[in-house]
């Protein structure tokens, strides 16, 4: 072998050890968060191009059909508007009795809507890109939700947008219970998403612990990333493994048809 | 004019992370794609010598790693009966070892890069077969890697159906992109009055 060669090598494999054993945390997160910065139009303009593509292959709506189903739309939302200003009033009355009677004020979530661009191109992590940043006030590990439930965590975040692990993937683990119970466990996906659709697995459960199928889980807010009381899916069946038991839950929601979110920031309550 | 040929392929490589961005994915594969930067880096080491390949491979993998590895996940908490039932799990989990560290895909490209210098003189005669080959079993090799070692940091080792299929379908396509991309590295070498030498790490090739 050449000296230059030779040479070459152990530099690089320096640099590697460098990288392995002299690079913290919060460098590597910063090095993470640039290349998300720099590749951040890239990946806006891909997913444009992507949604242009498929409507441009997509069949054509009927215009009267759309129309229709504009009307219907706007009526629903005028409905909602309504029930969202009597739950608003509710909640201020709610919120005013609390103080009043001098209990610890419940922690009131901030939403900020964000509109999933696409999934991400990562080979074994199941994730999404969301049109929303830190310019949005959007942090790492906040949790992300639907109407139907939690849909996962924000993970890398970049200026204008965020990768989101789904809770479908095995390294998003949330601390759950099953509802009306005080079973307690971990849930998390499966390695990859590689089944057509994978299922969660609630973990480390009393193997003495009786549950229903078709029995609710819901977030215990145990762990501090994720709040209390978020709906998590339905139990399918129980498997019993060496030391502790073990539920295959249904997730909440199709995950692959998700377009919109919600990103839960959660806010420090008064007394 | 060779540092012209290096500089140009690795703005290429620079490029393809963007141009990943906008490569679509096969929903029944698993979302199975072509994996650009991974690619091209296995192409461009059969016309590099050893120490450009270990630059691109350091560049590659550090990018690829960057974009693509999560953050290490903040530690989620157990209570109560599920703390009791499990106590020395609990502190594995809440450490979060089950994630790959930042910079494995360096060394992974850097020894499929080496092998792929074993076929250098086959880029210099402009023969592509074998070299296409090569650059779909060097994807196969990297992902199914890849895949063992997030396992055995994971302590469970899982192989549904699912795996095989994006696994080769990624590797199939690696393989559908490569002439392509011998071709431009052919062209730009071209231009640029580039010799691929073919001296390899041990091998030394005189043919034309």
């Amino acid at each position: 072998m050449k000296k230059i060669n030779v040479i070459a090598l152990l530099l690089f494999l320096a640099a590697v050890v460098a990288i392995f054993f002299f690079v913290d945390s919060p460098t590597t997160r910063g090095f993470q968060t640039k290349v998300m910065n720099i590749l951040s139009p890239f990946i806006r303009a891909g997913a444009v191009t992507e949604t242009e593509v498929k409507h441009a292959v997509e069949s054509p709506l009927d215009p009267g059909e759309l129309r229709r189903e504009n009307e219907r739309l706007q009526q629903k939302v005028a409905q909602l508007s309504i029930i969202a200003e009597k739950y608003n009033s509710v909640l201020d009355e709610n919120n005013k009795f609390r103080t009043l009677l001098n209990y610890r004020q419940q922690t009131p979530l901030k939403l900020t809507a964000a509109r999933v661009l696409r999934r991400s191109a990562s080979n074994w992590w199941t994730t999404l890109i969301i049109d929303k940043g830190s310019l949005d006030g959007v942090g790492t590990d906040c949790p992300v939700i639907t109407e139907s439930g939690l849909v996962g965590k924000t993970g890398k975040v970049a200026l204008n947008t965020a990768e989101v692990m789904l809770l479908t993937d095995e390294e998003c683990r949330v601390s759950a219970r099953v509802q009306g119970t005080q079973i307690k466990g971990i849930l998390s996906g499966e390695r990859g998403d590689l089944e057509v659709r994978s299922d969660l697995r609630l973990r480390f459960i009393d193997r003495m612990a009786k549950i229903e199928p078709g029995a609710k889980i819901y977030s215990t807010g145990d762990g501090g990333v994720f709040p209390a009381e978020l709906f998590l899916g339905k139990v399918k069946s129980i498997q019993m493994r060496d030391v502790a038991a073990e539920a295959v839950v249904e997730p909440p929601m199709d995950f692959s048809l998700i377009e919109d979110v919600f990103i839960v920031q959660l806010e420090t309550g008064g007394p | 004019m060779s540092i012209f040929y290096y500089i140009a392929v690795w703005v290429l490589l620079a490029f393809s992370f963007g141009a990943q961005e906008f490569l679509p994915a096969i929903e029944f594969a698993h979302q199975a794609r072509v994996l650009l930067p991974p690619v091209l880096f296995f192409c461009s080491s059969l016309s590099v010598s050893f120490p450009v390949m270990l630059i691109f491979a350091f560049f590659t993998g550090f990018v690829w790693d960057a974009r693509h590895l999560p953050y290490r996940p903040d530690k989620v908490k157990f209570s109560d009966t599920s703390e009791m039932a499990m106590n020395g799990h609990a502190e594995k989990r809440e450490h979060s070892r089950g994630n790959l560290p930042p910079g494995y895909s360096i060394v992974l490209f850097g020894a499929l890069g080496t092998v792929m210098q074993g076929i250098r003189p086959l880029f210099k005669r402009g023969r592509w077969e074998l070299p296409v080959v090569m650059v779909g079993v060097a994807t196969f090799v990297w992902l199914l890697i890849e895949y063992l070692l997030m396992s055995f940091l994971r302590s469970r080792f899982y192989f549904p159906e699912g795996l095989w299929t994006k696994i080769t379908t990624d590797a199939l396509l690696a393989m559908l992109a490569a002439p392509l991309l011998l071709y431009c590295l052919h062209s730009i070498a071209r231009v640029l009055r580039f010799e691929a030498r073919s001296e390899g790490l041990t091998l030394r090739f005189h043919g034309s």
